[in-house]
């Protein structure tokens, strides 16, 4: 049973994180060259125009009175319109539309690292310096090692160009009006929702190869981790005491191992989702998918500043979200942490 | 300084030499951060464009503001999870939990003090106090 006391301690921990995301938002958006007013009002606008635009976002007030009104804009996430991007549309509702694209590749990445990596670690300790372990182990680095801006076009390159199995790029094939289903905002859930098999098809084999990419990086971390996890727990005097009183290795190490080893494990996954979303700029740019990771570099290029803002505090707080996440599950697998 | 949150529960010091320490922590770093970003605006009124200074001087304390609250935050959350990935992958760099959320307290005092330093001097210069 998990106490108030702790969420609620965890949950006032995100104050400080968003409030330090924000201040440095604000301070390199403020240090970066570049006059907002221009870029919105246009190179060729008169001086007295641009004066107005700076008026009316509130450029000329100090620096102090801005940064006050841009942490309670920031609380309420209210970061006002996109002025190049999608002109004249809330940041709010551009990651609306946005966010989802990312969220799917980073939660099905995440999700064929945990399901890949975990029974590979759990063998590779199991199996201590075998050939298995050895191969997981090799597998793991070069996991780890090789750039997703790398093993993306390779695996585009075998799996869509060579064999031709798999699309190249983008959520779904352009035969489907995915917005006309649109509930979630993530594909394979919406063409599930709406009982399109045929659409749930497709855009399922459009995410294997983005998924597989952050999947691989996740999947390499996670057995690594879960191997020095399960040796450690492997070695301890309840596991040889269960294996005395008659009970089988495998029974052993999945009741009694599993649970203990999955403590650091649990830390790693939600400290590594962080770089999923990251990785996940990488990959969407790869495969041409429009997530929030492209919207963030394109609104960097052309000065979209209200973007940049919102985007960055959207990936501070999902990222400290899924933490929270994190620690709720540590606790249940360990009841001594919340002490 | 003192390890007050590491000690067992029967140990640790009352609440307020806990508190005066945390506060005596990121104060001495806050009061360095005002000295600092004083002396560099004046040094500025002397050079030239003082009202472009204080906006930059601010910036620069949020960004170093920014950049320990969340070290300081990050090291509460995931100190301990952190020194535990560390140990399992025998990847030991001496790097602790409390370590780490003392010297995040002192750069978040600075950040605040260049901050606090740069709105006083501001507050004379725009001609409006706060």
């Amino acid at each position: 049973m998990i106490s108030t006391r702790f969420v609620l301690k965890r949950l006032l921990l995100l104050v400080p994180v968003l409030v330090g995301v924000a201040s440095l938002v604000f301070a390199v958006l403020h240090l970066s060259p570049g006059d907002p007013a221009l870029t919105i009002a246009g190179e060729r606008a008169s001086e007295e125009f641009v004066q107005q635009v700076r008026e009316s976002l509130g450029l000329n007030d100090p620096i102090w009175v801005q940064y006050g009104r841009f942490l309670a804009n920031a609380a309420q996430f209210e970061f006002g319109e996109s002025f190049i991007i999608q002109r004249n549309t809330s940041v709010r509702e551009v990651l609306t539309n946005k966010l989802p694209v990312t969220l799917e590749l980073a939660i099905y990445g995440q999700l064929i690292g945990i399901f890949l990596g975990i029974p590979l670690g759990i063998l590779s300790a199991v199996k201590q310096d075998s050939f298995t372990d050895h191969t997981t182990r090799i597998g793991a680095l070069a996991g780890i090692s090789v750039p997703i801006f790398w093993s993306g076009p390779l695996l585009i390159l075998l799996f869509a160009q060579t064999l031709g199995w798999l699309p190249t790029s983008g959520r779904i094939s352009v035969l489907y009006n995915v917005e006309a289903i649109r509930v979630t905002g993530l594909v394979t859930v919406d063409t599930l929702l709406a009982g399109e098999w045929e659409m749930f098809v497709s855009a399922a084999r459009h995410m294997i190869l983005p998924a597989s990419v952050i999947g691989i990086y996740s999947m390499a971390l996670i057995s690594r981790m879960m191997r020095s996890s399960m040796l450690e727990v492997i070695r301890q005097d309840y596991m040889r005491t269960a294996r005395a009183k008659g009970q089988g290795a495998k029974i052993t190490v999945l009741k009694h191992g599993f649970r203990n080893a999955m403590i650091p494990v649990i830390t790693v996954i939600g400290i590594q989702f962080g770089g999923l979303l990251g990785g996940a700029v990488l990959t969407e740019t790869v495969f041409a998918i429009g997530g929030i990771g492209t919207l963030l570099v394109e609104a960097i290029k052309v000065g979209d500043y209200p973007i940049v803002q919102g985007t960055v505090l959207t990936f501070a707080f999902l990222f400290t979200l899924v933490n929270l996440g994190v620690d709720i599950t540590y606790s249940i697998l360990d009841p001594r942490i919340e002490q | 300084m003192s390890t007050a949150p590491d000690l067992p529960a029967d140990e640790r010091p009352p609440l307020t030499e806990q508190a005066s320490v945390r506060l005596h922590l990121v104060g001495t770093a806050l009061v360095a951060g005002v000295a600092v970003v004083t002396v560099a605006l004046v040094g500025a009124t002397l050079l030239g464009d003082l009202t472009a200074a204080i906006d930059t001087a601010f910036a620069l304390g949020s960004l170093v503001f920014g950049f320990g609250l969340l070290g300081w935050s990050s090291a509460v959350a995931l100190g301990r999870g952190i020194e535990a990935m560390q140990e399992h992958l025998d990847t030991h760099t001496g790097w602790t939990e409390p370590d780490a959320r003392r010297a995040m307290a002192r750069i978040l005092g600075f950040g605040l003090g260049v901050m606090a330093g740069a709105t006083l001097v501001g507050s004379f210069v725009y001609g409006s106090v706060l």
